[in-house]
């Protein structure tokens, strides 16, 4: 049912012109993909899906689409061959699946590989509840500690595209929501909230589902809606461009930190029992450092791509 | 029950969607994306509770945030626009 959704509205999404449209269906896409996550018990993923796709992206891609035109142009080139080529290719990948063991099979090899070691030495070795914060952030930190870099350089790359708040000075409340007597109250009854709900996922990472990626991202999408309430110049007197930069830094900074004391600690790369005599202690200390190194990059980089994108004025 | 009531949100969830592909304005497309999102926030809401998913209610928590977020962010969209293009042409640098 809810995969039918889906190809209908990805289908709809390529037929549509008007591209405000599209953003808005891929809001909704996007809903549809974390509540299927949901019912594949991957609150985790579900959690990532809703705050990334479904939230900050549609954010994102608003404020693109305030810079560039809403119509998109009748592509020129002739559709035949792509069709074919995506059609092979589909038929293909269909083809593989018939192979695939059935979902939830115990004996399918994904679930024979490392899996067991995971499930059996988490409550030993880590002694966090949360099975995915402890191979997300322990187990495989040198992948996690590879996507932050990676989010670090995204960053990067879109300001260097978009330029460093250059040209164009912000004073406080410019832009603002006309008298919206409803709106700001509502507003600023809950970006408190908010906050304090990232800080909850941040530090519950450990325990339910969350952690630092999300956490930024709810953190961030908190200053999104006071800056799209109260206009440009507030959001920027609370948090300047020039600190999220080096706070974008700081976070890869706290992880790679992390990591290089436990070198010189005469361990491993971000081997976190380092971090303290008992073992087990280390290896909560690592994680919640580790997360919180995560959060802040994450929450620095959206906040300072939002900025690029809103503080661009489009040449008519 | 508990079915009917989630059955009863799918069919509202379609209805939503057939009215954000028909829509002829914009604001249509608007309203039923957001109606779409609230569904969204039940229907979790409602499974969690009958499927006794894990930690459902800070999904669906977060669903209703983002939901809020996102439409307004769709108003100053709009709001953008129209100020843009009244003074686009008198007051350009």
């Amino acid at each position: 049912m809810l995969l039918g959704f889906l190809v209908l509205i990805a289908i709809a999404a390529i037929r549509l012109r008007d591209l405000f449209a599209v953003v808005m269906l891929f809001g909704v896409y996007s809903l549809l993909t974390a509540a299927l996550f949901m019912d594949l018990d991957a609150v985790d993923v579900a959690f990532t899906e809703a705050a990334v796709g479904a939230g900050v992206s549609t954010v994102l891609m608003l404020s693109g689409l305030r810079l560039t035109r809403r119509w998109e142009e009748a592509p020129g080139h002739r559709p035949p061959l792509p069709l074919m080529v995506v059609a092979v290719t589909g038929a293909a990948l269909i083809y593989a699946m018939l192979d695939a063991p059935p979902l939830g099979d115990p004996t399918a090899p994904v679930h024979q590989h490392v899996t067991p070691y995971y499930i059996e030495q988490t409550p030993l070795e880590v002694g966090v509840p949360n099975i995915v914060t402890a191979v997300l952030a322990s187990y495989r930190g040198y992948d996690t500690f590879g996507e932050t870099v990676v989010i670090f350089t995204a960053g990067l790359a879109v300001l260097l595209l978009l330029g460093v708040g250059g040209g164009h000075s912000f004073r406080p409340g410019e832009n603002a929501i006309g008298d919206q007597t409803v709106l700001k109250p509502v507003v600023k009854t809950l970006i408190p909230p908010i906050l304090l709900y990232g800080l909850y996922v941040q530090f519950h990472g450990d325990f339910g589902a969350g952690g630092g990626f999300q956490a930024g991202v709810i953190f961030a999408s908190g200053f999104v809606l006071y800056d799209l309430a109260f206009g440009e110049g507030n959001a920027r007197a609370v948090v300047p461009p020039a600190w999220l930069h080096r706070l974008a830094a700081l976070g890869v900074l706290i992880y790679g930190g992390v990591g290089v004391y436990a070198l010189f600690a005469g361990k491993a790369f971000l081997d976190y029992s380092a971090l303290s005599a008992n073992p087990v202690a280390g290896q909560h200390a690592g994680i919640l450092l580790v997360e919180i190194g995560v959060g802040i990059t994450v929450f620095s980089v959206v906040l300072s791509i939002f900025y690029a994108f809103s503080g661009r004025r489009r040449k008519s | 029950m508990l079915t009917a009531a989630i059955v009863a949100i799918l069919v509202t969830m379609v209805l939503a969607l057939i009215r954000a592909f028909l829509g002829p304005t914009e604001y249509d497309r608007m309203l039923a994306a957001n109606a779409f999102g609230t569904k969204t926030v039940l229907l979790i809401a409602l499974a969690g509770h009958a499927l006794s998913w894990h930690s459902f209610l800070d999904v669906a928590l977060l669903y209703a945030m983002v939901n809020f977020i996102g439409t307004i962010a769709v108003m100053r969209f709009f709001e953008y626009g129209n100020t843009r293009d009244n003074e686009g042409s008198g007051s350009t640098p």
